[in-house]
């Protein structure tokens, strides 16, 4: 009885561990792209797995800095380790509690830390920042792993080495290093585990054009994870699952072990030439990699445009695109303004934008280099001028509105006002932005102000609303609401109108609305910095976007409405080329806006009162 | 003589396919210092772990004091063990570690303070209430654990290789400190050691145990003088065994020659073993030995000096005071009453009372 | 290896560490100590008593602790189990802790949104069993339950890593001084594998203290903790003074914990390995 009684504990515990698990493997073969719907099964995602550059380069530099990482890590640990067996009791507690900071500290302030160090001292930030942050924090887990080992040591075997003659570094080789060894094993397996999974301090120390498997995940959180990487993670799964099956389960598993270290033990100066070679070739590539005469450097959101028009960019022109993605205008702002890694191009939104000009960080566009700008609707070059006054700034590359996404089964009256999102009868079946600025813009537009207010009193009221919405809204989400809303999660949400045709196809039931009190018209323009070091090329980049059929392509890929009239009435689909989702008419509706930068002083008051919502 | 304290009955035990123990006999007598002796993988600590309740045997029973406790947990026995690591708690004090089996019998603390106070006193060890155990030497670690286990007052003490750890010199003093101890608490000890003179030198009664198997029980002396096979006489001291043949009733043939003995009723012309020890033989004149050899080796020793002497295509093993240089040639008497005659095993059984070397 | 030239070789650590890890420490110091005209200020640290900020420490604190309480009382018994295993079985144990880490952190955080949704898989069961619906999603309550899943391994390891080392005399000498199995267990077992349990109680709490990710992928957003609010000034609000001086506040806790940890665990026996 006591028996089953564990059985069954173990296998509950198992069961927590693993169902996620389980999860991901079952989404990997949904052929639905979402994964709030069962399509049927597929192994379709397997073979577009392989054709996604994108992950694929993701994938390819996970493994790369989790291996790096980790041997120097290895190589700096297990020295360290040797130095450390000799110390006086101080200065090896002193570099033992220095090693412990990296473990013990909330991987938050190690990330952050290390991002104001190499903002401060102008690294560039790129694969190097994220090197040097895996192995700092990769060191300590090898210690700690090595340590041990030594302190098992008969101190006697060295001693008896050079007494029959070996140098000290064969005497280490031949007696040390093959007892150590399998503590400097499980250190590296250790650190590149934690390398691999790591995602916070990896966020905070990326720079242009270098994603890691976590970071691109975070990106597609808030567009939906591809069923792709749902793929990649059941395959690396597996085969890591079914290594640990055959080395554990062997019958011969002692023997093999044994084999094993003997192996390692006969090729480790081999092995060790060979990691040091690697590391040597690594950092050559590095040093050497330079600057490209040829080369544009672009700074766009994630997934917000077609590889394929990159690759063909680079065949036109022979202009090389190092292309680095950002998850919300707040995060790309320090990166450009701190000035740490040499953009061209960047996309940020209408407010930011005037941000951006407002503190000299861009460049004003010779419009005689970029003749494409002429199929681009004149509406929207006039819209701009909200935030780019005079239009020098900006080329409008995105564009849509804010609305209400509503699911026609579960709200049987009209819905015309934002007052909905404040109707008891939903409650919990809300969905809302999670982003101050959209948030405040649904309140201040429900009470009829501007959404670029900031007379405190509104402000205040707007902050009042939100708070007596709170308990009505399920959560706070970006792009997820899409997801949520395919799978009859909720029943209201607040949604760009982009995402709008997508769940419409995927879900009939829903329908998207422009609330009568007005609302958010917003633009993503490309912008040229004024630091670029490439500002030809950049040119020549916005240009060749601005270009009808790549317009187009760009279009069907993101599925956010594009200001580009010719590349419009390319679309073959007449539902879409249409849609008044898609392509509202402006002039129709009343109180239509576009953020504006108020200044940060403003921007701390919508900030700290957004937290009070926050917090309630 | 006094009653059967511990009575082991038909016990089995294996671990897997392994037998550690087959149908095992053994009694223990009230105020005994028993010991079980034998070479590692004997049975001998199962034994000790099945009178202590750790283990449970496949098959038989424990009896306590003519109740049986087969299936009562440790905590529940009025016997205490010394571990053979000592086993002390490494997060208490000293004092912690006496009180612990009194606190959990919810003795007074006077009581408890009390019993410290003479358990440190009588290992030696006042005045060390509040130190950690890990500052401790290894013979005052263990004799701590000792004062841990008698102040909760066993019926017993079982001990296992509570020396083992020790050096030689310690190893010696403590051998007396146990004796002291036990005739001072007047209770049984149960010992396991596999050092043969620890357990000549403390035990009243040893039993000699091989490959799950008792080979004998008996004093020290007779354990020592007359063992019952050859591997009682090989593990206990140094001795000659030699294949022999029993001729009749005290008259012994070996190496071409006879030999007077005092053993009988082995029958006549029967294959038997002999044990000569190697302070009984005695050297002489070639002319005036049964047989006669040659020296090969000698060793100084101190008291005695060690000799091999080749005769009688054997290498005779020879402790004596009296020097014969290597290459004399010497002949070998042995009184009749040290030529102790043995059964040759018969059954499989006792086969593995052989030693494998 | 008492050989003098050895001890050169703790220098790349040395340099590395004073570099990676003393210096960083040392910036958020400075932008935590001055606002945004480089003034010297103490306004960044002393902002942990706003309401916002506090309530989002206390909630922090709250739900983190809960976490570490479900862990220990999962880990524990689930350690002494493993650990009567055998000692052959040590690695495959480790590893198959270990093992989930290989599938993506924020997909595995991720997948606990389609199992606990309104719709997700968990409800369609018990909908399917006619057993009344799991609303956990977006509360308090999947924060807590995503932080025991992420960090549970944390608290396992270190547990059976101190359980088998445990000499198994040790607690037959409790059993044999009188002690029953509950008795044995807080007298002996549990004091003796403290390093064990501190260890994992730091590496359980401090990222669960911190985290920003578990709140907001399973808690819908709605709920504000302190990592929350660090991340957001950094990365929205682009007030990195006020991160600095609150993720400062958060360091106290971090040093409670080394304290505590160098207080139980004077030689690291409670190690992950």
């Amino acid at each position: 009885m006591k028996r089953f009684i564990e059985r069954f504990y173990v296998a509950i515990i198992f069961i927590f561990l693993y169902a996620p698990i389980v999860t991901l493997i079952v989404l990997s073969f949904n052929s639905s792209r979402t994964r709030a719907k069962w399509g049927g099964f597929t192994t379709h995602w397997y073979s577009e797995l392989f054709k996604n550059d994108a992950i694929m380069q993701a994938l390819y530099n996970t493994i790369f800095i989790a291996i790096v990482s980790s041997v120097i890590a290895t190589l700096i640990g297990t020295i360290t380790c040797i130095a450390l067996n000799n110390m006086k009791a101080r200065p090896k507690n002193l570099l033992l509690g220095m090693n412990n900071i990296p473990m013990l500290n909330a991987d938050i302030v190690t990330g952050i830390s290390l991002m104001l160090l190499f903002i401060s001292f102008g690294f560039r930030f790129g694969m190097q920042t994220i090197l040097l942050a895996h192995i700092t924090f990769n060191i300590p887990y090898v210690i700690l792993n090595v340590m041990p080992k030594f302190k098992q040591l008969n101190p006697n075997t060295y001693e008896a080495a050079l007494d029959l003659g070996a140098s000290p570094v064969y005497a280490f080789f031949k007696v040390i290093f093959p007892d150590i060894l399998p503590g400097i094993l499980s250190g590296f397996l250790m650190a590149f585990t934690m390398s691999l999974d790591d995602f916070i301090i990896t966020h905070f120390t990326k720079g242009a054009g270098v994603d890691t498997l976590s970071t691109k995940i975070y990106t597609e959180v808030r567009k939906g994870i591809k069923p792709e990487m749902y793929a990649l993670s059941t395959i690396i799964f597996v085969t890591v699952f079914v290594l640990l099956l055959i080395v554990n389960i062997s019958p011969a598993k002692e023997k093999q072990s044994r084999k094993h270290v003997s192996f390692v033990r006969r090729y480790s100066k081999q092995f060790a030439a060979a990691a040091v070679a690697l590391i040597l070739i690594i950092g050559s590539v590095f040093l050497f990699q330079g600057k490209g005469n040829q080369q544009v450097i672009v700074y766009n959101w994630g997934e917000y445009l077609d590889p394929e028009v990159l690759t063909m960019f680079e065949e036109e022109t022979g202009i090389e695109v190092v292309y680095d993605e950002y998850e919300t205008n707040e995060t790309m702002y320090p990166k450009v303004a701190s000035k740490a890694a040499d953009y061209d191009v960047v996309c940020p939104s209408d407010y930011m934008i005037q941000k951006m000009i407002e503190n000299g960080l861009l460049a004003e566009l010779n419009y005689d280099n970029i003749p494409n700008v002429k199929n681009i609707d004149p509406d929207y070059i006039n819209q701009s001028k909200d935030f780019d006054p005079e239009n020098k700034y900006s080329v409008p590359y995105c564009v849509g509105t804010v609305g209400i996404l509503y699911n026609k089964t579960m709200v049987d009256e009209p819905v015309d006002s934002w007052d909905i999102l404040w109707n008891d009868k939903y409650k919990d079946n809300i969905l809302m932005q999670d982003s101050v600025r959209d948030a405040f813009m649904v309140a201040l537009k429900k009470l009829g102000y501007s959404m670029n207010s900031s007379d405190p009193k509104e402000l205040e009221e707007a902050k009042q609303a939100l708070i007596d919405q709170k308990p009505l809204t399920q959560a706070y989400v970006v792009d997820q609401v899409r997801d949520k809303m395919i799978g009859n999660e909720a029943a209201i949400g607040v949604i760009y109108s982009g995402e709008a045709i997508y769940t419409k196809r995927e879900n009939p039931d829903l329908e998207y609305v422009i609330p009568k009190e007005g609302t958010n018209v917003w633009i993503d323009s490309w912008c040229i910095l004024k630091d670029a070091p490439n500002k030809e090329n950049a040119e020549k980049f916005i240009n060749f976007l601005c270009r009808p059929d790549i317009a187009l392509m760009n279009f069907e890929y993101i599925t956010y409405s594009t200001p580009n009239t010719e590349a419009r009435k390319l679309i073959e689909d007449d539902d879409i080329r249409n849609s008044t989702i898609a392509f509202p008419d402006l002039t129709q509706y009343n109180n239509l806006e576009t953020f504006q930068y108020l200044g940060d002083k403003t921007d701390r008051i919508y900030n700290n009162l957004w937290k009070e919502v926050k917090s309630k | 003589m006094a009653n059967k304290l511990i009575d082991l009955v038909n016990i089995t035990k294996s671990y897997g396919d392994n037998v550690v123990l087959d149908d095992l006999n053994l009694y223990i007598r009230e105020n005994e210092f028993l010991t079980l002796l034998g070479p590692s993988g004997c049975g001998k600590t199962t034994t000790l772990r099945i009178i202590g309740g750790f283990e449970q045997p496949d098959q038989g029973k424990v009896m306590f004091d003519g109740t049986d406790i087969t299936n009562l947990p440790p905590n529940k026995r009025q016997l205490n063990t010394v571990f053979q690591k000592y086993a002390l708690f490494t997060h208490m004090t000293i004092a912690e570690n006496i009180a612990f089996g009194l606190k959990l019998k919810n003795k007074s603390k006077a009581y408890i303070d009390d019993k410290i106070h003479y358990a440190l006193k009588l290992v030696n060890l006042d005045g060390y209430e509040n130190r950690k155990p890990d500052s401790l030497s290894g013979g005052q670690q263990q004799r701590i654990a000792i004062a841990r286990a008698i102040v909760n007052e066993p019926k017993i003490l079982l001990l296992d290789e509570p020396l083992g750890a020790l050096d030689l010199k310690l190893r010696q003093d403590m051998q007396y400190e146990l004796i002291r101890l036990k005739n001072e608490l007047g209770i049984t000890f149960i010992y396991v050691t596999h050092d043969q003179e620890e357990a000549l030198t403390m035990s009243d009664t040893i039993v000699v145990m091989n490959q799950g198997y008792i080979q004998q029980i008996g004093t020290p002396e007779d354990i020592y003088n007359e063992p019952e096979n050859a591997f009682v006489a090989d593990f206990i001291g140094d001795s000659n065994i030699i294949n022999a043949t029993m001729l009749e009733d005290r008259l012994v043939s070996f190496f071409g020659a006879k030999w007077q003995c005092v053993d009988e009723g082995f029958g006549t012309n029967k294959p038997v073993d002999v044990v000569i020890r190697p302070e009984d033989v005695v050297l002489c004149k070639p002319e005036e030995g049964t047989i006669s050899g040659e020296v090969t080796h000698i060793i100084f020793k101190g008291v005695h000096y060690e000799m091999e002497v080749m005769a009688g295509g054997f290498e005779w093993l020879v402790h004596s005071t009296i020097m014969h240089p290597v290459g004399e040639k010497v002949g070998i008497q042995v009184d009749p009453f040290n030529i102790q005659i043995m059964h040759k095993p018969e059954s499989e059984d006792e086969e593995v009372a052989y030693v494998e070397d | 290896m008492k050989t003098k030239q050895s001890k050169w070789l703790a220098m790349p650590f040395t340099v590395w560490g004073i570099v990676f890890i003393l210096i960083p420490l040392f910036m958020i110091f400075y932008y935590g100590l001055i606002d945004s005209e480089k003034h010297f200020t103490l306004a960044n640290i002393t902002a942990i008593a706003e309401p916002e900020h506090l309530k989002a420490l206390g909630l922090s604190i709250l739900l983190s602790l809960i976490a570490t309480i479900i862990c220990l009382v999962l880990a524990y018994p689930l350690a002494m189990i493993l650990s009567r295993l055998g000692i052959n079985q040590n690695s495959f144990i480790v590893l198959i802790f270990i093992l989930p880490m290989w599938m993506n952190f924020l997909l595995r955080t991720l997948a606990w949104q389609t199992l606990l949704e309104k719709t997700g898989v968990i409800n369609s069961i018990l909908h399917f069993l006619h057993l009344p619906s799991l609303n956990i999603i977006n509360t308090p309550y999947a924060i807590v339950l995503g932080m025991v899943y992420n960090f549970l391994p944390f608290m396992v390891l270190p547990i059976y890593n101190s359980l088998i080392k445990l000499d198994a005399d040790v607690i037959n000498a409790a059993r044999d001084l009188g002690a029953n199995g509950i008795q044995t267990f807080t007298k002996v077992i549990f004091p003796l594998t403290i390093p064990g349990v501190i260890s994992g109680i730091t590496m359980v709490f401090i990222p669960a203290l911190t985290t920003f990710v578990i709140s907001n992928l399973l808690g819908g957003s709605k709920i504000l903790l302190i990592g929350n609010v660090i991340e957001q000034e950094f990365t929205q609000a682009s007030n990195w003074n006020l991160g600095s001086g609150l993720s400062l506040v958060m360091m106290i806790f971090i040093i409670i914990n080394m304290a505590a940890s160098a207080v139980f665990d004077k030689d690291g026996e409670g190690g992950m390995m």
